[in-house]
């Protein structure tokens, strides 16, 4: 796993992509499908959403206030948010929603 | 603004090719990548995930660029996506976030899973340059051409984080499947790529890849 844009946020990181690759290696495969009932799938993503915050919620939150602090400390905020201002190609890719069809 | 659209198909099913994308960092033929950073990550109410990643990369600039164009040949990148397990889509839009004045390149990709269990995907860039001075269309230019230089070497490290994942779900195969995740079509759309050419040049060096594996495994630790 590559490194941390600062050193110091490094461990934490490889700890929290260990833990989100094994509930995203889940989260892939789905029990659920584009033609199940939409309470079904409402469910699924309940589901998941709760065991993503039970088994990495509590690293995910060290390792982004790591990162954060970083961001800041580097400038890269004011980068990030003129980015999202300056870009020359605003038009976002359309939401999923839209290409399921 | 210059474009660039090529679109290409795994043999492996859409759940492998976007976990190893999400993985594909890092790899020994991605060097330029510095660090990796997730910076916000949601699932939705609808089940799909959002994550937004900061990436460094490192790049040379090109040898008639003016003096002091860039403070420093690195570049911030940010990185959004939206996996869709149900519909089984992965979208993933990068930028630079700076040296935009210079030259912006968004790269736009798109995994989507076949009826037939094949992954297909889709990649288009843009180059957008607003420096002025006579260059801009020679920056934008060069920005194709980069990047069409390093798209093999992008698949082929891809390629190689994929054979790894596919031989840490199926042991028993390991070498013996090697070659499978050879694609079965290549499809570049680029108006002047010269298909019969690129797609040898494919094979090639995927059939290196393979020779690598075991520096690759000793260097690179799966789950």
């Amino acid at each position: 796993m590559a490194h941390s844009l600062s050193e110091a946020c490094t461990p934490l990181k490889r700890e929290y992509d260990a833990c989100f690759n094994a509930w995203f290696e889940g989260y892939l495969e789905p029990a659920v499908s584009a033609s199940s009932k939409p309470e079904e799938r409402q469910k699924f993503a309940q589901a998941k959403a709760a065991e993503y915050e039970r088994s990495c919620g509590k690293v995910w939150a060290q390792y982004r206030e790591c990162v954060q602090k970083a961001v800041k400390e580097k400038g890269l905020d004011s980068l990030l948010e003129q980015a999202r201002t300056e870009n020359p190609l605003k038009d976002a890719p359309p939401p999923p929603s839209d290409l399921s069809s | 603004m210059r474009f660039y659209s090529q679109s290409f198909l795994y043999d492996d099913p859409w759940s492998i090719v976007s976990y190893a994308f999400f993985m594909r960092y890092p790899n020994p033929l991605a060097s330029h990548i510095l660090s990796c950073d997730v910076i916000s990550r949601i699932v939705n109410p609808s089940g799909t995930l959002s994550t937004t990643r900061l990436i460094l990369k490192t790049g040379a600039l090109p040898r008639w660029a003016p003096r002091g164009i860039v403070s420093r040949a690195e570049s911030w990148v940010i990185e959004e996506s939206e996996v869709d397990p149900t519909g089984r889509v992965v979208r993933c839009t990068t930028r630079n976030l700076d040296h935009v004045k210079v030259l912006h390149v968004e790269e736009r990709i798109v995994f989507q899973g076949t009826d037939d269990g094949k992954t297909f995907q889709n990649t288009e860039a843009f180059f957008v340059s607003n420096f002025g001075w006579g260059l801009t269309k020679k920056i934008e230019t060069h920005g194709l051409a980069r990047f069409k230089a390093n798209i093999q070497r992008s698949r082929q490290g891809f390629s190689m984080i994929l054979d790894l994942i596919r031989q840490s779900r199926m042991r028993p195969m390991a070498l013996g499947t090697s070659h499978s995740y050879t694609p079965s079509q290549y499809i570049p759309s680029s108006s002047d790529s010269r298909p019969s050419s690129e797609q040898s040049e494919v094979r090639t060096q995927e059939s290196n890849a393979i020779g690598s594996w075991l520096s690759l495994k000793s260097w690179r630790r799966l789950p």
